[in-house]
């Protein structure tokens, strides 16, 4: 039991997690020396005494034991890429319930583009849950785009390992499994603008969709657009990060990449006016933007409201579903609703077209 | 009831004809021969079996769910009642035959000859009816939750606790039941089982298969152990106790066909929990969230607000896993206080009639002595000695249980009587309160 004590260093948590993370951990160093057929009786003991120290060091759990819970999902983490975060698998939830109370309104065909995807979690939570609430759905379209190499190589397992689990349970003519064969992941700049493309080996967003189009592969109109973009400032990356986000989490996934001339808080909102590019480019009908705090989502939600192309705009907390009963106001954008309780989290915003699937 | 076709012991059957042909008259001696039935509980089967051919002639006329269901409810105590007067009036016809001095000796030797066995299928029959009138457990026929945990006693209760868990969970696999374990908790938190050395501080069982509420209902209690603890050295027997709570469990999709009880999103159900009244905590980092920190909690606690239960569940990494399975805790839990509360309603009125034990979570109703190796309980007085094999989950367990299972319907049958008897007095008093 001595093991545990490495433990006590490992920062965040209360101790009772720390007991729970020791026994996963212990679970996962049994299950990972039985694999390997290791002759050692000890061997299980030696793993997770090193698994204790490194954990303890602060590298991120979800590394250690190779998966994040998102929503009904398990998704497959690996350093150099973003784990997953509960708040944004909140968000994906509470978006699809939306939709699904009214699935009536929901066209046959619905496409769905997640740009900055990392572990491709958000589009394949969205099918997962799609698809429970609605397991005829005709035709569910997803695309994942990111720019690191990395990500998009992990996004394509993660989606290989679903399309595996789900053609065993549900057989290869499920629409569920159908949508997932259509389901794509794809490398491309979110910040780079077509004329001025900065890195030529990587193409914008809009140069690969049009691209993509024009080969027949997909086409260049999307329903939906989400984003979880790199949204830290600078400043807040080195003074309110946890160590083990910050040491061990790939930069580029936390925040945009430096560019001189900029305040701290535009720096952070860098993705923003690009997305909103993209979304008219796609015509997405639904937005949703997940932001750091509720001064981000302010800041966001303005400069929704100020495009004047959407009909609602919202700012969803970390549990949107959950009821608040205090009296939110969101400053000076009187027309923007706030929903649920934490945080504030997602900037949901919707177009004419979208108020049938949304409603008010 | 005189037009009951006389079928009995096939020798006796023959008698019939020539008794009726002697036009003789069969008095009615139900109210004297009711062996041991209550007048109260006969009094209630017929009001019910008169309920039965009403059902049954407004059915013929026009088909209603809800009248084919009351006539289900109805058939099995109707059909015991025909049973038991059928057995009755063999007997009285017996007794008439032996008293009638026209007898002859061929007859009165066959009517004496059948008389044992007439009384013995009429007190299987009374068994039979007055088991057919306590109504079954609202929860007989659902899975259920064994929910364990140490009381007085220290580590030994603990260690107790754990003799118990592995005992319970030896029974389910040597009788095919399904079962595993929803949550475990040691003295340092949550933990694994089988790799867990610290003493046992909750542990809850749950078991799959319909029907497990009803088989388990005998556990609920407090189980005694007396023995020498490992860490006594002077070898004295100490006595230190767990409890057993038995819980149902609802299938964590709710029914909607259910039937009103189980049906727990309609607000009109007895086992409704509104959402509204639960808090939900997820144990979240506190400060910025989001991409700043990566946190692994993904602990669930719910609070149903009106009755302050709290439930947490931190044994999963998914935290929709751990929602789900605190939900169905909650439940079990809510589920099980309103029906308590509603069973000491009816005892406490019960037993203003006659003294019908009571047998609550804070009983004692077994011990398992190691010294002696023997288990006894206290409410069937059944003793066993064999330990070894009842902490294995073996079939001196399961014999113990049945005679629990036996004392219970017992116990049902005289509340029964004791609420036939209130109500009977409550109408008496009504007639002469209208005379006046
Ligand atoms: C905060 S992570 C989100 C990952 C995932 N969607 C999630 O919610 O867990 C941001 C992702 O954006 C990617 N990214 C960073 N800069 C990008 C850019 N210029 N264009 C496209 N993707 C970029 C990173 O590689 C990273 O995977």
């Amino acid at each position: 039991m001595e093991v545990t004590e490495a433990f006590t260093k490992v920062e965040s948590d209360t101790s009772t997690n720390s007991r729970n993370e020791f026994r996963w951990l212990k679970e996962h160093a049994i299950a990972a020396t039985k694999q390997t057929a290791s002759p050692a009786r000890q061997g299980w003991r030696q793993r997770l005494r090193a698994l204790c120290v490194v954990r303890g060091r602060g590298r991120p759990l979800q590394y250690l034991l190779g998966t994040e819970y998102f929503g009904n999902l398990e998704i497959v983490c690996k350093p150099g890429v973003l784990i997953p975060r509960q708040e944004t698998a909140a968000s994906v939830t509470y978006l699809v319930n939306r939709l699904v109370q009214r699935r009536s309104q929901l066209p046959s065909r619905l496409r769905v583009l997640d740009l900055c995807t990392g572990t491709g979690c958000i589009p394949l939570l969205f099918h997962d849950e799609l698809y429970s609430a609605i397991a005829k759905h005709p035709r569910l379209e997803l695309l994942g785009i990111d720019l690191s190499k990395d990500a998009v190589r992990l996004a394509r397992l993660n989606w290989q390992e679903q399309l595996k689990d789900q053609t065993n349970v549900r057989g290869e003519k499920s629409p569920r499994v159908q949508s997932l064969e259509r389901t794509n992941f794809m490398r491309a700049n979110v910040l780079a603008r077509v004329a001025s493309d900065e890195n030529p080996t990587t193409p914008s967003v809009e140069g690969l969709l049009s691209d993509a189009s024009a080969s027949g592969e997909v086409r260049s109109e999307w329903d939906i657009l989400t984003c979880n973009p790199p949204y830290i400032s600078p400043r807040a990356f080195n003074h309110t990060t946890a160590r083990s986000v910050r040491n061990f989490e790939p930069k580029l996934a936390l925040v945009p990449a430096e560019r001189p001339g900029l305040s701290d808080d535009e720096a952070g909102d860098m993705f923003y006016p690009r997305l909103l590019e993209i979304a008219d480019f796609v015509r997405a009908k639904i937005v949703l933007f997940e932001v750091a705090d509720l001064e981000q989502a302010q800041r966001v939600a303005e400069m929704v409201v100020s495009r004047n192309a959407f009909e609602r705009v919202e700012i969803w907390r970390d549990d949107p579903s959950q009821v608040n009963d205090h009296h939110d106001h969101t400053g000076d954008l009187k027309c923007v609703r706030l929903r649920g309780e934490g945080n504030g989290r997602t900037v949901v915003a919707w177009r004419a077209e979208g108020l049938d699937w949304l409603g008010e | 009831m005189q037009k009951a076709p006389w079928i009995c012991a096939t020798c006796v059957q023959r008698a019939w004809r020539p008794l009726s042909r002697r036009g003789m008259r069969l008095q009615s001696t139900v109210a004297s021969q009711t062996a041991d039935i209550s007048p109260a509980l006969l009094t209630r089967a017929r009001t019910v079996a008169q309920q039965h051919a009403s059902i049954e002639k407004q059915l013929a006329s026009d088909f209603d769910v809800r009248a084919a269901r009351k006539l289900g409810q109805t058939t099995g105590i109707t059909a015991a009642l025909k049973e038991w007067e059928k057995a009755n009036e063999s007997l009285a016809e017996l007794n008439a035959l032996l008293k009638d001095s026209t007898t002859d000796k061929e007859m009165r030797d066959l009517a004496a000859e059948e008389m044992e066995p007439t009384r013995q299928a009429l007190s299987a029959a009374t068994a039979a009816l007055k088991t057919s009138l306590v109504p079954p457990h609202p929860f007989a026929h659902l899975p259920c939750l064994l929910e364990i945990r140490p009381g007085a006693g220290g580590s030994e209760a603990a260690l107790f606790a754990g003799d118990l868990l592995r005992m319970y969970t030896a029974y389910c696999s040597n009788t095919g039941l399904r079962c595993m374990i929803l949550k475990y908790e040691d003295a340092d938190g949550m933990a694994d089982p089988r790799g867990s050395d610290a003493p046992l501080q909750e542990a809850v069982l749950e078991i799959e298969n319909e029907g497990a509420y009803g088989r388990m209902r005998s556990e609920a209690g407090v189980h005694r152990v007396q023995r020498v603890p490992a860490t006594e050295s002077k070898g004295r027997t100490h006595t230190s106790a767990a409890s057993v709570l038995v819980l149902p469990s609802f299938p964590s999709e709710s029914d909607p066909s259910a039937s009103g009880e189980e049906n727990w999103d309609d607000p009109n159900s007895d086992y409704f929990i509104d959402p509204k009244d639960v808090r939900t905590d997820i144990m979240r980092a506190s400060g910025a969230g989001g991409q700043h920190v990566n946190k692994t909690e993904s602990a669930v606690r719910l609070t149903h607000l009106p009755t302050n239960t709290v439930v947490a569940i931190q044994d999963s990494r998914s935290q929709p896993k751990n929602r789900e399975k605190a939900w169905k805790l909650l439940r079990s839990r809510l589920a099980q206080a309103r029906r308590e509360a509603r069973e000491e309603e009816l005892v406490a009125m019960r037993r203003s009639v006659v003294g019908v034990a009571k047998m609550g979570r804070g009983d004692k109703v077994r011990t398992y002595n190691w010294g002696q190796q023997r288990v006894t309980d206290h409410r069937s007085g059944v003793s066993v000695q064999q330990l070894g094999d009842i902490l294995q989950g073996g079939d001196e367990l399961e014999k113990v249980m049945e005679s629990v299972r036996q004392w219970l319907g017992e116990q049902e049958v005289l509340g029964l009587v004791a609420e036939e008897e209130i109500k009977a007095k409550e109408e008496e008093k009504q007639k002469a309160k209208a005379k006046a």
